[in-house]
């Protein structure tokens, strides 16, 4: 039984030189803890299709589901708190609040949800993913790789179904990059999270359990791991 | 229950507080909290102690006069109401000693006399004399030293009022109550309250004035009148407190609460227009925080519950550090103030607490609400598409919403609606002006930066792509420079004013009673003397009988000489006068002074109001048995605050024909001649002087503080101006830190771009000085003409000095922010951007 599933979706909009054909038709089912790598140039609508099946924005036309809710039936607030209840994300810029700390910034969506005590939960966390004694730096005072370690850090806390990763080593050097990788997939296998990562770095694509590639608009199911 | 939200907004906001994020909101909303505080409890304070100061030329706060005794249960209410009563009863009389005889002005005065301000007396005539808390005792009088030149008096001798003899024990030589009417004094003779019935003078239809003084709190007072004026006695009584004194300290007063109201609103706009630039700001600087809590599962009633308690904490926060300030500050200027003044300052009320508090909250959430309303309308996607910052709300709103506090503060301050919607529209066309002029200059300045070096090209470039925004920014940077302007020109203006009235050497003693054969001798003998004294003005007393031949309504009754104030006529008898030239200080303006020959009346501005008349009216005198009717020549308007004879009405000596008159005169005599005029004036043994020293001290020292308290104003005025730039600033180059980080990645040394920032802000600064320059000389006319009424005059210093002030301060800022955003930002931005 797939946990998410794009019926045939389209997007476009419009811009002040006319309406802009941004995803032709796609339809993709992605099954319980699968790793799905989207891959393609930069400019053809990868992080567009990631925001549809996050629920971040809603397509044209077709539908997405998570666990066979229709999202297009849902409004803003009710996909709110499914994103909050079932999902995590990962960014190319990291996307911490940079008035919080390394802690109360993994605490957030737990709190967001209103979990009692996330506390401890977050520290135990941040130690698994090397920052126990950073606890209390603002997101300014760490490295790219640090910042980014503390946004996976978040994205776990939740205890999320899936997980939603946009080039998340696009801003890290090649050394820093790799260490996010396996530090990502590690904590993927232990939590069993269905993993869908954009990227538009081949090796990264390669580790992954399944590459769709998008091209013009259309999504083409490249090799299989 | 569980507040996530709360726990969640406290945190954001510690850790802002602490990282110093939030300084310019938290400072903004802090300054106008502190700005209104220390303003209104400063002015109220000052003001309470400028009329307590002034009530002591009434000897009292409140002075009933009437012809006849009152209801002995007036008195008896006015002392259930908590006030202190005391009174004075005056009448001319002939006294005697040696058998020759004076006219003088008996005042019968009760214990508690003066309620305010003070005696003082001396143990010899003509000396300076020293404050003295007793009364004369029964049988005892106290004597002007103008009294010594006429009889042949002494002290310890006698003198006889009415059918009782007194023994004379002090000489008076001041009383706070002898007025500003120095044309019909006689010396005073001071007798005790309960000596009055032994006179015998106090007959039915004898001439005296009843005075009864009142004294005691504002809000007793004011119940007290509450009570009574609506059963005076209009024709024969009259209700009096300082602020209708026709009186040089009156008038000085005014101006200065006009002008303390108008630059602290001043003040006032400046600091919510630094809160406004900084929600604007506040609210930008979190667009990701709310797309990244909506991202991760917040939804909007949840996220708005976060930052619209992160706001109210902030306002909380800064209010509080606000008022802290202010008192602080407040009570720093009183201590400073404290010590030039002879008296302490009353305590304020507590309605300049609610009033400060009410702004900082009225400014931080209003100006935030539009901000705010767009903040929640950030959606989620903006985590991945990082150009959406929430679909656009109609700017109307903002708008409306911004305008609609600023008027609401200014009602709120001044509680004047009509000042408030004047000094709104004012600045509401100031600022289409300003915004019109702005985009105008930025156009023009296309060409010129397109031979110059790099940074100056870059400059210009950057200014044309945001011609727009630019113009906004421009507008915030004058209307800041503007109102600096303005309370600076101001200040000096009414200083200048306030100096140039009273100058060190401003007439201090009034002789009048001077007999027509003896001008040339007084003249001589000023001349003779060195002493610098005005003309010596013919007087004679006399009636306005009609307007256009219509009787005016007190010329038929003979009754209510002193005391009716009817108002189709004067009530009273003026004291009329008459010459050749216009006298200096008086401005003429309707008609043409007379041409030689010619007959007519020069009036009084403010009179020709009150009686209604008009240039060409035809005005019907009685001067003893003579009647005469002349045409309004011209209408004067004059300066009461200077001290020399001020006079209602003109006439071309023509018209008067000879009648019999006294003169009159001011002149100056420096403090250390006092004791020559005992010498000085023995040979003009009818002429009396009048000693109006102790009045230009008086102003002096009114002056003196209130100058304080405008330099006060002023710098509360600077203060919320620089924070206007800095916010300005700050927002500006925040605004393009990506550009900026762009340009710099793409290779630009960052000395080059912040040269360029420091060249464009250099620019806009300058244009912005201009137009405020510009902007201030209109408002300065505008106030100087409507509210002040100054002569307009042309600041030809602030055309240089506006400029150069925007140029400077607008570009130091600039450098200042953007080299610190450079070294910051660079590295975060850069990994944010490739
Ligand atoms: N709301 C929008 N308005 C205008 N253009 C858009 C909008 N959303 C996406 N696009 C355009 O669609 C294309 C795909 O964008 P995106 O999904 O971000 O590509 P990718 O992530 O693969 O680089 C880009 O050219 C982008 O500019
Ligand atoms: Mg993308």
């Amino acid at each position: 039984m797939a946990i998410i599933q794009a019926h045939s979706i389209k997007k476009h909009v419009v811009t002040s030189a006319g309406r802009l054909d941004i995803l032709a038709e796609i339809n993709l089912a992605i099954e319980p803890a699968e790793t799905v790598a989207i891959v393609g140039a930069s400019g053809s609508g990868k992080s567009t299709l990631l925001a549809l099946l996050a629920g971040l924005d809603l397509p044209s036309e077709g539908h997405v589901s998570i666990d066979n809710v229709n999202l297009s039936n849902l409004d803003e607030e009710e996909r709110a708190i499914l994103r909050g209840d079932k999902i995590g994300f990962i960014f190319q810029s990291f996307l911490l609040i940079q008035s919080l700390t390394a802690l109360e910034n993994v605490m957030l969506p737990a709190e967001l949800a209103g979990t009692e005590n996330p506390e401890q939960q977050a520290r135990e966390l941040l130690e698994q993913v090397g920052l126990g004694d950073r606890l209390t730096h603002y997101p300014n005072q760490l490295s790219g790789g640090e910042q980014q370690r503390v946004a996976i850090a978040r994205a776990f806390i939740g205890k999320p179904a899936i997980l939603f990763a946009d080039e998340p080593t696009g801003n890290l050097d090649r050394a820093t990059g790799a260490t996010i990788e396996d530090l990502l997939f590690e904590l993927n296998q232990k939590h069993g999270t269905t993993l869908i990562m954009v990227t538009h770095d081949d090796r990264l694509a390669q580790k992954c359990d399944r590459i769709v590639r998008i091209e013009s608009g259309c999504l083409q199911e490249a090799e299989y791991a | 229950m569980r507040k996530p939200w709360l726990a969640i907004s406290w945190r954001l906001l510690r850790h802002e507080l602490r990282r110093g994020e939030l300084t310019v909101m938290a400072l903004a909303v802090m300054l106008s909290v502190t700005a209104v505080l220390s303003l209104s409890i400063f002015s109220e304070r000052l003001q309470a102690g400028l009329l307590e100061r002034s009530a002591e030329f009434l000897a009292a706060d409140r002075v009933l006069r009437s012809r006849e005794e009152i209801d002995s249960e007036w008195l008896l209410k006015a002392e259930q109401e908590g006030l202190e009563v005391a009174q004075r009863v005056t009448f001319n009389s002939m006294v005697f000693a040696n058998n020759e005889l004076a006219l003088a002005d008996v005042k019968a005065v009760s214990e508690l006399y003066p309620l305010r301000g003070e005696l003082k007396t001396a143990l010899e005539p003509f000396v300076e004399g020293e404050v003295t808390q007793v009364l004369p005792q029964r049988g005892e009088a106290w004597v002007h030293s103008g009294l010594f030149q006429q009889l042949p008096l002494a002290l310890g001798g006698v003198i006889e009022v009415g059918e009782k003899t007194f023994t004379i024990t002090r000489v008076l030589t001041q009383e706070p109550d002898a007025g500003f009417n120095v044309f019909t004094d006689s010396p005073t003779v001071l007798i005790p309250y309960q000596d009055l019935a032994a006179t015998g003078l106090i007959q039915p239809g004898s001439r005296v004035s009843f005075n009864y003084l009142f004294a005691g709190e504002p809000s007793n007072l004011e119940r007290y009148e509450e009570w009574l004026l609506p059963q005076l006695d209009t024709l024969t009584q009259r209700w009096r407190s300082v602020r209708d004194e026709e009186s040089p300290l009156s008038s000085a007063l005014e101006r200065a609460e006009r002008f303390m109201l108008l630059a602290s609103l001043l003040g006032v706009v400046l600091a919510a227009t630094a809160v406004a630039v900084a929600a604007q700001r506040y609210c930008q600087r979190n667009y990701d925080a709310v797309a990244i809590m909506k991202t991760l599962g917040g939804t909007r009633p949840l996220v708005s519950r976060v930052f619209t308690a992160h706001l109210l904490l902030l306002t909380l926060f800064s209010v509080a550090a606000g008022l802290a300030l202010g008192f602080v500050v407040q009570a720093v200027v009183v201590w400073c103030v404290q010590s030039q003044l002879e008296y302490s300052l009353p305590a304020a009320s507590a309605s300049p607490w609610w009033l400060a508090t009410l702004t900082g909250f009225l400014c931080a959430l209003m100006f935030s609400l539009y901000p705010l309303l767009r903040l929640m309308r950030i959606p989620p996607l903006r985590v991945l598409r990082r150009e959406l910052d929430g679909s656009e709300l109609a700017r109307w709103l903002h708008w409306i919403v911004s305008g609609g506090t600023v008027l609401l503060l200014m009602w709120l301050y001044s509680r004047s609606l009509i000042l408030s919607v004047a000094l709104f529209a004012g600045g509401l066309l100031a600022t289409v002006l300003l915004l019109g002029i702005g985009r105008l200059f930025i156009r023009a300045s296309r060409q010129a930066g397109m031979q110059a070096g790099s940074s100056w090209r870059l400059a210009m470039a950057g200014m044309q792509r945001r011609a727009r925004q630019n113009s906004v920014q421009m507008l915030s940077f004058a209307t800041a420079i503007m109102l600096f302007l303005l309370v600076l020109a101001l200040r000096n203006e009414l200083l200048d004013d306030w100096q140039s009235q009273l100058p060190e050497t401003a007439p201090n003693y009034f002789v009048v009673n001077v007999a027509e054969r003896q001008v040339d001798d007084m003249n001589a003998m000023f001349a003779a003397e060195n002493i610098v004294a005005t003309d010596l003005y013919p007087i004679t007393p006399g009636r306005l009988m009609a307007i256009n031949g219509d009787l005016v309504r007190d010329a038929v009754s003979k009754e209510e000489r002193d005391d009716s104030n009817v108002r189709d006529g004067f009530g009273r008898e003026l004291q009329l006068t008459w010459r050749n030239d216009l006298p200096p200080d008086n401005d003429i303006i309707a008609g043409r002074w007379f041409e030689p020959g010619e007959q007519g009346v020069s009036i009084e501005s403010e009179v020709a109001e009150r009686i209604n008349v008009k240039l060409g009216d035809a005005l019907t005198f009685r001067i003893g048995a003579d009647e005469f009717t002349v045409p309004i020549t011209s209408i004067r308007e004059v300066n009461w605050n200077t001290m020399q004879p001020n006079f209602f009405m003109i006439f071309s000596p023509e018209a008067v024909n000879n009648a019999a008159a006294t003169y009159i005169a001011s002149f100056y005599l420096p403090q250390e001649r006092k004791h020559e005029l005992y010498t000085l004036f023995r040979d003009f043994p009818q002429a009396s002087l009048i000693d109006v020293d102790d009045i230009i001290q008086q102003i002096r020292s009114v002056i003196g503080h209130v100058s304080l308290a405008i330099t006060f104003v002023m710098f509360l005025v600077v203060l919320a101006g620089s924070l206007v730039l800095v916010a300005q600033v700050q927002a500006t180059l925040e605004e393009r830190e990506q550009e900026l980080v762009i340009l710099r990645t793409l290779g630009a040394r960052s000395h080059l771009l912040s040269r360029a920032v420091t060249y464009e802000f250099l620019i806009l600064g300058a244009l912005a000085g201009l137009i405020a320059t510009l902007a201030m000389e209109i408002i300065i006319f505008l106030l100087q003409t409507q509210v002040f009424s100054m002569e307009p005059s042309v600041h030809w210093r602030f055309w240089l000095l506006g400029p150069l002030l925007g140029a400077g301060v607008v570009a130091v800022l600039g450098g200042l922010t953007c080299r610190r955003l450079l070294r910051q930002r660079t590295a975060t931005l850069i990994r944010n951007l490739v």
